[in-house]
């Protein structure tokens, strides 16, 4: 099952673009990780000074009980005790604050990051991310790498610092101990960092895709109930459910086991490292080299170092996860081309642009066929063409090179003269506009919708712009009126008041091309008629391409058709 | 009082299911509670060892079977930590099994009639994610839950036997731990309700964005809503601070009373050591007792402060089960109708309905009384108007839906095909779908079945012919494709009965004329078909056309 690359090369190489983003906000996470620092020393430091003050309280108890003059100074070491669990209490509260607040900064700069990553992918890049559960893998793997500071990095790191600091402290009075209690420590260390994260990446990295296995197993269960239920095959699907479950379970069971695995060790190591510094301790008392007290503090330092290690089996051995995030979305970095900038400064004429595609082909990444094989075409300024043929003929295709959306394989595609890749991005924004078969309506208000296309409109044109679709009307008497909010996806309005949204998105600008994918899709008869002459009056002076599938010489056919050109299979069938 | 009521339930169903689990369970307290006294012993041994060496100064060596002694104890901790984790992870996974089994036979009995006003997605995500979210309940909390009583009174039982006075300090701390655990509780769900509303919050604005982005491309707008999509963040994070800020208080209050319990057990020791203290059992102090003491203090906090770690773990789970336990209130017998045996059909009908009915909840009657007789060889088009009870019929006919009056009778035995707008496409083989219909049939009856379903044409042109894998919900087969996939899988299944309910819907011409062929030699074979339809060339094949009115009662 090793077809991912399980090299920490490949680890390294896979996190570096995020570790760079995290390494933008530096002072914030040194900031995150001296409060952590300062909890851990706290809480070290309250058991080892207690066990300090008890051992020298009861040496000097038993003098004075002797009859011997002893003096011990209680007021330092008992303000040095409440101290300490004053900062414990107070470090932890803050560090929890602040790394939060870290840890949700880090979150606006991977999804703005990311966003802008999404916002450079082509037309076909988009078309094949558009399920849903895409969407809901993006925001996981944008969560699972978000922890990656809080889980992973500081952690570990803040454990390292912790060990060097106890070794070093306690070499201070016996070196001994400090190089001992460090050394085991620091292998125990290595073992839960890497040791753990080496025996769980295949399993923790395989979690997604097994879910994910077993989501499309279920959704076919549900939606092809009734056959199954027809045909018997309902136990036998169950069956295919149940080994998806297994084999999931299994990588659980084995990262679950390998958790307990490391929690045990941390337990062993803690214990092990604290009973060695008792007994090197206890030599060195014995060859007067060690005061009592100090016997006493140094193993309860080292027991109070369990705090520093016990997030690590955990967070490690689940290293694979975070890895695979990371992997799923450099991808999607890699996927988004930088679009072609049109740096040539060439800008076309003012009026009508012409239109002009020369023997383009082209061909989706892993189809087997070409989608537009040699095609030609060509529109006068101000010209009307519907490109006609069924779904799945090259229409949307057309439309989303003549977007420059897609990058044609083959041949030469020309707005107004001028080659489409040397077009300034912003005046092909502003001046080829586009109706798309699906309407995307933010969730947001209808103003904020229309403004897409105008950001500066005032709300006298979005009126105008609405009563141009007949919906001023319906929009006056909402109670918000163009506050109102169309919902997820529009899902507040119906499919035809969508459809004439997105028409009055376009009246709002004045673009000198127009594509128009099924401009009359899912409204009534009525409407298209009083539509129809409104778009045919506002297309004039406009070249325009209709997509169509098919004309049937109706009502619902767009106005002012030039000529209509269909296509079968990525190629001209017939030019009327 | 609805509300206050579901969660209760939700609640119930958890604990009922824990209960299965009840012997790993209470392996895992075991393994937790030996932990501890381990934990103790150890401690124990600690000061003992300290007491000998600085106070009686005993020879290092006649110290080691201590140390062995604590060795030893600090194994067998670890063996029990590891048996604690392992005891909650195999029940978690053996519950998780349990309750999805448990779901998929209980939307196996509603069957397609009661899911299709679901949207399978979310069912899905919720049998995969809900189910998963149990996890940390059963593998952690649960466990915790008692052990947080456990041990914290197996301390305390040892600091007593050493120092009464010292384990009253403990004690007075103990009418708190409820408060605590209050505090904890309150805190935690609270956080957890508003981060869930605010974070999917965000999320939809995120998946919003992401979705619109081709619209915003178009309009040239991403660099815009790049910015919003950071300012929103940053928005959000700038609110739940604020709940933050109180929400970590409870933590920091159960926090703060551990250390301060050391601090205090400590200078207590302290000053009874030095002799300050002359009241009770202070005076019997003695190194190892007063260290020991000591070492006690942090473990009476640790199991609450490990149960205050869990406690995210449950507000998950009782989320989870909310979803679950609402999927589980429909009953299906409502559905179907009971069980009890109506009479097989007259020789020579596949199918009787006699004065069959049938009723929605909150609908009322959709369906009849209907009389209906299907006879092998029969064409039937079955027509109305959009919600007029033609997929009812067919469901009813299926056995999907039971009469709510009247009876269905089918012929012993009765097999049928069954067909609709959306063919399953089970990821694989493109033979393993359609031995679907026939688990056993050879790839010679494969390839005629998709022949006589006119997919012939395709097979030549796959290079891979029936072993060419169709992808995850059809992938890489057109809307036509598929649905002549599934007229194959008909043609190779020998049911008498076929129902299918708007086969040519979603199809365009070309693909419409191939189907209603396949489904003309579909008849000829002899095959009873029945037919919901609007389409002219579809109700054309038929022999018989029962006109569905929307007014009940005059069907037939």
């Amino acid at each position: 099952m090793s077809r991912h690359d399980q090299s920490p090369v490949g680890l390294l190489a896979e996190l570096a673009p995020w570790l760079r983003l995290l390494a933008r906000r530096r002072g914030r996470l040194a900031g995150g990780a001296g409060l952590m620092v300062l909890t851990l020393v706290s809480a070290i430091g309250l058991l080892a000074l207690s066990g300090w003050f008890i051992a020298a309280t009861g040496l000097t108890g038993l003098l004075l009980a002797a009859g011997v003059a002893a003096r011990l100074d209680v007021y330092l070491p008992g303000g040095g005790i409440r101290a300490f669990a004053v900062t414990r209490t107070v470090a932890r509260y803050l560090e929890r604050l602040y790394n939060h607040d870290t840890v949700l900064r880090l979150l606006a700069d991977l999804r703005g990051r990311l966003f802008a990553v999404v916002a450079g992918l082509d037309a076909d890049a988009l078309a094949r991310r558009r399920a849903s559960d895409w969407l809901g893998r993006l925001t996981a793997d944008i969560d699972t790498l978000d922890s990656l500071f809080l889980r992973l990095l500081a952690p570990a790191g803040v454990a390292l610092a912790a060990i060097l600091g106890l070794g070093a402290f306690l070499a201070l009075f016996a070196p001994a101990v400090g190089f001992s209690v460090a050394a085991l420590l620091l292998v125990g260390w290595g073992w839960l960092v890497v040791g753990q994260a080496r025996l769980g990446m295949a399993a923790s990295r395989r979690q997604v895709e097994g879910r994910d296995a077993l989501r499309g197993r279920l959704v076919e269960q549900l939606q092809g109930l009734a056959e199954l239920e027809a045909y018997g095959a309902l136990a036998d699907h169950r069956r295919r459910l149940a080994a998806l479950e297994a084999a999931l379970y299994r990588d659980q069971r084995r990262l679950g086991s390998l958790v307990a695995l490391g929690n045990a060790l941390v337990a062993l190591l803690v214990g092990g490292a604290s009973l060695a510094a008792l007994w090197l301790a206890a030599t060195a008392w014995q060859a007067g080299a060690l005061s009592g007290p100090l016997v006493v503090m140094m193993p309860l330092a080292v027991l109070a170092m369990n705090e520093a290690l016990a997030a690590l089996p955990a967070a490690f051995t689940w290293l694979g996860a975070t890895r695979g995030a990371a992997a799923r979305l450099n991808a999607l970095r890699r996927a988004a081309s930088p679009p072609p900038s049109g740096e040539g400064g060439a800008t076309p004429l003012a009026g009508p642009l012409s239109v002009e595609m020369a023997a383009v082909s082209l061909r989706y990444p892993g189809a087997s066929l070409p989608t537009l094989e040699r095609l030609s075409l060509r529109l006068a300024p101000g010209e009307r063409l519907a490109l006609c043929g069924a779904s799945g003929a090259g229409k949307s295709s057309v439309a989303s090179l003549l977007l420059r959306r897609l990058a044609p394989d083959e041949g030469q595609i020309r707005l107004g003269g001028v080659a489409l890749a040397a077009w300034p991005e912003e005046a092909l924004r502003r001046r080829v506009a586009a109706l798309t078969q699906r309407v995307d309506l933010l969730d947001d208000s209808l103003a904020a919708n229309l403004r897409l296309a105008a950001p500066d409109a005032e709300e006298g044109a979005l009126w105008a712009a609405l009563a141009w679709v007949e919906l001023a009307d319906w929009a006056a008497a909402l109670p918000e009126g163009l506050a109102t909010r169309v919902g997820e996806g529009g899902r507040r309005l119906s499919g035809g008041q969508a459809r004439r949204l997105a028409l009055a998105r376009l009246h709002l600008m004045a673009p000198d091309l127009v594509l128009l994918d099924e401009p009359f899709a899912g409204l009534d008869a009525e409407t298209v008629a009083r539509l129809g002459p409104r778009l045919d009056a506002w297309l004039a002076g406009r070249t325009t391409l209709f997509l169509v599938h098919q004309l049937d010489g109706g009502a619902f056919d767009p106005p002012g058709i030039d000529h209509a050109l269909t296509l079968v299979e990525g190629q001209p069938g017939g030019y009327t | 009082m609805a509300e206050a009521r579901e969660p209760r339930q939700a609640a119930r169903w958890l604990a009922a299911h824990a209960a299965l689990e009840r012997r790993r369970l209470a392996l895992a307290v075991a393994a937790g509670v030996l932990a501890t006294l381990a934990t103790l012993a150890q401690l124990l041994l600690l000061a003992r060892f300290v007491g000998a060496l600085l106070v009686e100064e005993a020879p290092l060596a006649t110290l080691l079977p201590l140390a062995i002694a604590m060795l030893g104890l600090v194994v067998l901790r670890s063996l029990a930590l590891f048996a604690q984790e392992r005891q909650g992870l195999a029940a978690s996974l053996a519950l998780r099994r349990r309750v999805r089994g448990e779901l998929l036979d209980h939307l196996a009995r509603l069957g397609p009639a009661g899911l299709a006003a679901r949207h399978t997605g979310a069912l899905a995500s919720q049998l995969v994610e809900q189910v998963e979210a149990l996890d940390g309940y059963v593998a952690r909390y649960r466990p915790q839950l008692v052990l947080a009583l456990l041990q914290p009174l197996a301390v305390l039982a040892v600091v007593a036997w050493l120092d009464w006075l010292a384990a009253l300090f403990l004690l007075l701390s103990a009418p708190l731990i409820p408060l605590f655990m209050a505090l904890v509780g309150m805190g935690a769900e609270r956080l957890n309700r508003e981060q869930f509303v605010a974070v999917s919050r965000l999320s939809g604005h995120f998946i919003d964005r992401v979705r619109a982005v081709a619209t915003l491309q178009l309009f040239g707008r991403t660099r815009e809503a790049t910015a919003e999509v950071h300012a929103a963040a940053d928005d959000y994070r700038r609110r739940s601070l604020r709940t933050l800020r109180l929400a970590f208080l409870s933590s920091a209050v159960l926090e703060f009373f551990a250390s301060v319990a050391i601090a205090v057990v400590a200078i207590y020791v302290g000053f009874g050591l030095l002799g300050y203290i002359t009241y009770g059992p202070s005076p019997q102090l003695t190194l190892a007792s007063g260290l020991a003491v000591l070492l006690l203090a942090p473990e009476f906090f640790q199991p609450l402060r490990v149960l205050s770690q869990h406690y995210h773990d449950r507000a998950a789970a009782l989320g989870a089960a909310d979803g679950l336990v609402a999927l589980l209130d429909e009953d299906p017998d409502a559905l179907r109708g009971s069980a009890e045996a109506a009479p097989p059909a007259p020789a020579g009908r596949l199918v009787v309905l006699e004065g069959a009915c049938v009723d929605y909840p909150g609908r009322g009657r959709v369906l009849g009384p209907l009389d209906l007789a299907l006879a092998p060889g029969e064409v039937v088009a079955v027509t109305a108007p959009s919600g007029g009870g033609k997929s009812t019929l067919l469901a009813l006919l299926a056995g999907f839906l039971g009469p709510a009056e009247g009876r269905r009778c089918t012929a012993p035995g009765l097999r049928f095909a069954w067909m609709d707008q959306r063919p399953l496409l089970v990821k694989g083989s493109l033979a393993d779908n359609l031995r679907l219909a026939a688990p056993d049939a050879d790839d010679a009856s494969l390839v005629e079945a998709l022949e006589r379903a006119g997919l012939a044409e395709l097979l030549t042109r796959l290079p891979e012919g029936l072993a060419t894998a169709v992808g995850e919900r059809g992938a890489g087969l057109s809307g036509g494709q598929a649905q002549r996939l599934a007229l194959a899988r008909v043609f190779l299944s020998d049911a008498p009965l076929v129902l299918l309910d708007e086969p040519t819907a979603s199809l365009d011409a070309d693909s419409e004329a191939v189907v209603v062929a396949a489904l003309r030699r579909l008849a000829e074979e002899g095959r009873c078909l029945v037919i919901a339809t609007h389409h002219p060339a579809l109700m054309a094949l038929a022999d018989r056309r029962l006109a569905l009115d929307a007014s009940p009662g005059e069907g037939a």
